[in-house]
């Protein structure tokens, strides 16, 4: 029995350098399986976007002075909106890290062999993965209202690249903010008061242009914005000019925010 | 080689705590100064009041929080220096829930045993095993929101077996289980136990359970361990042993009794501490009652007393809590502080 005792502990041990990447794929795991035990979720949550789509989108399409570019309306807004549901869910995945921090789970995982940047960056990319899913039910609903989307599978893929590497910073964000602010209530006020003011200060509904100075300000540091000039880009106009920038600006702002997300996670437990 | 014989060649400490201090915000003394060393193998139990530190303890020792000075050692492993190696061979099952409810039971474990790394050739085995252990295999396909708070507290400690940890370390394991519950949890991890030699660290403040189980008990308040030994040790420790003598006669008993100082004279035998009467029961507290009765019986014989009944009452225990633990804390109440628990 001891042999098999010790083997056990060293297959622990020789495993070491691969041990983060190991936790990562482990809650990309957890995530899966449980939206698979419950869909819900994802249903609900694309009610509002295809409001958004259906009926803010068809309505304003008739105001022509929102220069567009000679997109039609909903087509615009798409991006933004898929950008936004994506998000919703990042935003309030700290919401699950706040629960898991009121029962024991988090102190299980930290007891575990992993680092906590691995359940950091596990965890947020699961979320991120959560999100992309949610794009995913959103997108044939926008076709079906006539959205027309890029033909070229590359650029749809790359598209959901960004909507997949937007949602996981958002993610560490929450997480971020979930072990500063600890309690659920807290919580919930912070999430709300972030995904409004994200959407607006964006160029989602509307181009920068037409924004005052200091709203123009605000979404130059957005990391929104760049997301949704990305996937606008790729998705619906097919101007990628800007792509390189806009990833450069969406993966410095993940390093950034995983980076914090992972200082400040041994804090949720204390 | 058994493990059982491997443990009498080589004796060795499982835990081994030196002077661990922990001081919340600079004031509040969480553990002032802990001494412990806990042998491989047994099963130890940590009984202390709310907010003694037995929490706070057994957190340092999971290395989730650095202490503020002192030492702890898992198998040799400084729990500040070399938690990473501590980690790995430690399972721990925090007070809380610590499962996810929206999967499996099997769902669960495999998580786990994907972040422990268990090798996929041995993956479904150690699960099974663990399940097994716990007496889990037959809701292993349910949704954890389904099973009841008994199951939910085996699947936790089984996510803690899967990669026999050669401590477990387990906080108020059956804390809020009806008792039928309790024991479930309890034969379970004594069959692991026994199969696989782990080391079992256990905070409680159910006596029994400690009296049951445990091999060696210690008793933390205040963040000092106040007492330490096995059980009975403990109990025996104490000294009192009551016994109640109801009677026969209540109106001639009690004349005799004042009479001629018998009270006193029973006071002055030797190894009685103290004696009282209640209506018609007279209460002795004797340090040793197989030997102390005779005497009495004898004394209270000749001066024609009659009894209908003597009951001696062991002390429990519990007796050893409050006396070490819940007296000293109702002393000491204006200085009672309580950390994080």
């Amino acid at each position: 029995m001891l042999e098999c005792v010790s083997k056990e502990i060293n297959q622990v041990t020789t495993m070491a350098p691969t041990e983060s990447l190991r936790e990562m794929f482990a809650m990309i795991e957890l995530e899966m399986r449980r939206l698979r035990h419950d869909r819900t979720e994802i249903y609900t949550r694309a009610v509002q976007p295809i409001l958004w789509l259906a009926v803010y989108g068809t309505v304003m399409s008739h105001v022509r002075d929102i220069p567009t570019g000679g997109i039609p309306y909903i087509d615009y807004i798409t991006p933004g909106v898929l950008l936004q549901s994506t998000i919703f869910v990042s935003v309030f995945y700290g919401l699950t890290i706040v629960w898991e921090r009121e029962t024991g789970i988090l102190k299980r995982l930290l007891v575990a062999p992993s680092s906590r940047y691995a359940t950091v960056i596990g965890r947020a990319i699961a979320s991120g993965v959560r999100a992309t899913v949610q794009a995913l039910i959103i997108f044939p609903v926008a076709i079906l209202l006539g959205v027309k989307f890029i033909s070229n599978p590359l650029y749809i893929l790359a598209a959901f690249l960004m909507l997949f590497m937007i949602s996981g910073g958002f993610a560490a964000l929450s997480i971020f903010v979930a072990s500063l602010m600890k309690t659920r209530e807290r919580f919930m006020g912070i999430g709300q008061a972030m995904i409004m003011p994200l959407f607006f200060a964006s160029n989602a509904l509307y181009p920068i242009s037409l924004m005052p100075p200091f709203l123009q300000s605000i979404a130059f540091v957005n990391p929104l914005t760049y997301a949704v000039d990305a996937v606008r880009g790729l998705m619906i106009s097919g101007n990628v000019t800007n792509i390189f920038a806009d990833f450069t600006a969406v993966i410095v702002f993940d390093i950034l925010i995983f980076t914090a997300a992972s200082i400040s996670f041994r804090k949720i437990i204390e | 080689m058994t493990y059982a014989k491997l443990q009498k060649v080589n004796m060795k400490i499982a835990l081994e705590i030196d002077r661990l201090t922990k001081i919340y915000e600079g004031r509040v003394n969480a553990l002032d100064g802990v001494d412990l060393e806990v042998k491989d193998g047994v099963i130890f139990a940590l009984l202390g009041p709310n907010g003694s530190g037995k929490t706070t303890l057994m957190r340092v020792l999971t290395t989730q929080f650095r202490p503020t000075s002192g030492v702890a050692r898992a198998f040799g492993h400084d729990v500040v220096r070399e938690d990473a190696q501590v980690r790995k061979i430690i399972g721990y099952v925090p007070q809380e829930m610590s499962v996810w409810t929206d999967i499996t039971g099997f769902e669960n474990l495999l998580i786990y045993a994907k972040i422990y790394g268990v090798s996929s050739s041995s993956r479904n085995k150690c699960i099974q095993d663990a399940l097994q252990s716990m007496g889990l295999e037959e809701v292993e396909g349910k949704l954890v929101k389904k099973y009841s708070g008994g199951m939910i507290r085996r699947l936790e400690i089984a996510c803690a077996l899967l990669v026999k940890p050669r401590i477990l370390f387990l906080d108020e394991p059956t804390l809020g289980l009806d008792p039928s519950a309790r024991k479930a949890v309890w034969e379970n991890l004594m069959s692991f136990k026994k199969e696989y030699g782990t080391t079992v660290f256990f905070n409680t403040h159910y006596m029994d359970e400690a009296d049951l189980y445990s091999d060696e008990v210690a008793i933390i308040n205040k963040g000092k361990i106040v007492k330490f030994g096995t059980a009975s040790d403990l109990k025996r420790s104490l000294h009192s042993e009551i016994i109640s003598f109801l009677l026969a006669d209540d109106q001639t008993g009690m004349g005799r009794l004042f009479r001629s100082n018998v009270l006193d004279r029973i006071k002055a035998l030797n190894l009685v501490d103290d004696a009282v009467v209640h209506g018609t029961v007279l209460d002795v507290t004797v340090e040793d009652g197989e030997v102390a009765l005779p005497a009495i019986m004898e004394l209270l014989n000749c001066e024609g007393v009659k009894l209908k009944r003597v009951k001696a009452t062991n002390p429990t225990l519990d007796d050893v809590f409050l006396k070490y633990a819940g007296m000293r804390q109702q002393r000491n109440q204006s200085g009672y502080h309580h950390g994080p628990n």
